[in-house]
């Protein structure tokens, strides 16, 4: 069972807000869903292999040349807010 | 109920002999959309003007005497796709303006086969759901009841191809996504294995599970599709570089003396008595075909379900935080700080569903959860594969349900978040072994659509379209369309 609080802690590494309002409702469904992991736990799997990739494939690598696949004014368009090619946050230093 | 509207194999028949022009198909298809569109809700964006023009070039193309198969065929994306200069909003407020400034390798592809694209469909918001209610758009209607769901995540997609508005639609399935939809809806729809389409361009859920396939009306639709879409892809090196067939010319292949596997476990108490009479009855069909059938046991099955909801939402966890109001997508008002800036952003731009896996998957990822959730779930894939590849040694294809029920009605208070998760049951198991599965229409329930599914092995979508075509010509629940009359 996990508390409203350690709901809260989660929701912060996320960096996603929960209201107070809400923090009861998301905690029920918090445990609801891991109430339905609970079942992975009957299974032995010792000396099983995790399975990261279906095909276990790994990583292929390819030439490193340079090539212009997207040009900077389609990406800057999307930007939330900008000036000359930077993206603008708030100020971090003082 | 009516039969259907055409084939995309009879559209390119017609677009080859001059019967039919593109823009013809393509003003048919842009009208069916706006008369229809209000009431199914099927298509968030459209490309008319873009569709014009194409279906214009592809007129020329085909007058200058290319025959290619899919040249002039108007098609939807499942707006998961980037498309350039075209806006995609993977049904999220935090995409809602987003405009790429490149396309997927599948729409760059099926756009060189000469496809013409009309417009961009519905989904569950970030492929997240299996009703399509958690779209930031609304959901998308079922063509054959209005008041029911369509499925999800691609059921925008499926109820476009259901309602006629084209003959393709492409979808995305991580955990039945492609498969549930086309099975609620009435229609044909195939996730290939895992690596066989490229991701690239393609809006990451889960990147170890998600894969991109066609729906459509028809498994040899399916196939004609799936030739143009498969293949290698530099831009994701995930993507297998297996040759592809010609998907087409193994559709006549017999299939006597077949072995297919009907698994126990896919008729449990998750499945509903009249959807597994269904499908029973689709069994024997094949069984008539010259298959033999073949009992077979994948005792994990309903262990699927709990290892997919802890892989699943970790990946997404990831894939997600990319979205903090910064480069691109929804950004908070005002924002006091760049913590502040982050949070707001993330939670106003994410809906209840996604924000809900997002905080799932940040607590089996977490250092004290890692080994009792992540870990145990990726050793329990691994079992689960293995009963899949230990059955399949053993069969050419294994069949079962798509769905445990019929499209189900929207808003539906009773059913919680893990009823709702239980939807997949008998899908998620293709996707953690990375198979290939299709979905075929396979009867009706109280004039609801169900749909078989069949199962083969790694690369091998040439023997799925094969029986899934030999079971199409054998029956006509492919045919059968909603009655939409009383929408107009």
């Amino acid at each position: 069972m996990t508390h409203a609080a350690a709901v809260k802690e989660v929701a912060v590494l996320a960096r996603l807000s929960i209201s107070d309002e809400d923090i009861e409702t998301a905690t029920t469904e918090f445990n609801q869903t891991l109430a339905l992991f609970d079942a992975l736990s009957s299974v032995d799997t010792t000396q099983v292999t995790p399975m990261v990739n279906p095909l276990d494939a790994v990583q292929r690598l390819r030439i490193d040349s340079v090539e212009t696949l997207v040009d900077r004014e389609g990406l800057m368009r999307n930007a939330p807010a900008q000036d000359q090619h930077y993206f603008l946050v708030p100020r971090v230093l003082d | 109920m009516a039969k259907a509207v055409n084939t995309l194999a009879a559209l390119s028949q017609q677009l080859r002999t001059g019967s039919v022009s593109s823009r013809e198909l393509t003003e048919d298809s842009l009208l069916r959309i706006a008369r229809l569109n209000p009431a199914l809700n099927a298509v968030i964006t459209s490309c008319e003007d873009r569709a014009l023009a194409a279906a214009a070039q592809a007129d020329k193309a085909l007058a200058s005497g290319d025959v290619s198969p899919l040249l002039g065929i108007p098609m939807l994306h499942k707006d998961i796709f980037c498309t350039r200069d075209v806006r995609t909003t993977c049904a999220s407020k935090m995409l809602a303006e987003f405009i790429p400034p490149y396309s997927a390798t599948v729409v760059n592809r099926l756009e060189t086969a000469g496809m013409i694209s009309l417009g961009k469909c519905n989904m569950d918001e970030f492929a997240m759901g299996s009703s399509n209610e958690t779209s930031f758009f609304g959901a998308a209607r079922n063509p054959w009841d209005t008041a029911r769901v369509p499925g999800g995540s691609s059921g925008g997609s499926a109820a476009a191809v259901a309602a006629g508005f084209a003959t393709l639609a492409t979808g995305t399935d991580t955990g039945g996504s492609i498969r549930q939809p086309a099975a609620l809806c009435g229609i044909t729809g195939l996730k290939p294995s895992y690596g066989r389409v490229s991701r690239y361009g393609m809006i990451a859920f889960a990147s170890s599970m998600d894969q991109a396939g066609p729906m459509a009306r028809t498994a040899e639709d399916c196939a004609l599709v799936l030739s143009a879409m498969a293949g290698s892809d530099a831009l994701d090196s995930t993507c297998s570089d297996q040759p592809v067939p010609n998907y087409a010319e193994t559709l006549e292949q017999s299939i006597s003396g077949l072995r297919i596997g009907v698994p126990k476990e896919f008729f449990s108490h998750h499945l509903d008595a009249a959807v597994a009479d269904a499908i029973d009855r689709a069994i024997k069909e094949l069984e008539q075909a010259g298959a033999t059938i073949v009992d077979v046991s994948l005792p994990s099955t309903d262990l699927g379900v709990s290892t997919y909801y802890v892989i699943a939402p970790a990946e997404a966890s990831a894939n997600l935080s990319r979205y903090d109001g910064v480069r691109y997508g929804y950004r908070c008002e005002n924002p006091a700080d760049l913590e502040d800036l982050y949070t707001r952003s993330r939670s106003e731009g994410f809906g209840p569903e996604v924000k809900r896996r997002i905080l799932v998957g940040t607590f089996t990822l977490s250092a004290a959860s890692y080994d009792q959730y992540f870990m145990k779930a990726q050793q329990v894939r691994r079992v689960i594969a293995n009963e899949y590849d230990t059955v399949l040694d053993n069969v050419d294809v294994i069949a079962g349900p798509s769905a445990p029920n019929t499209a189900f009605v929207l808003n539906d208070q009773s059913k919680s978040i893990t009823d709702m998760y239980m939807e997949d049951v008998f899908t998620i198991g293709a996707n953690l072994a990375g198979l290939p599965a299709i979905s075929v229409p396979a009867g009706l329930v109280n004039g609801l659509p169900v749909g078989m599914q069949l199962i083969g092995r790694r690369f091998d979508e040439a023997r799925l379209l094969n029986v899934a075509h030999q079971y199409q010509k054998r029956t006509d629940w492919h045919t059968l369309s909603p009655d939409l009359g009383g929408l107009v």
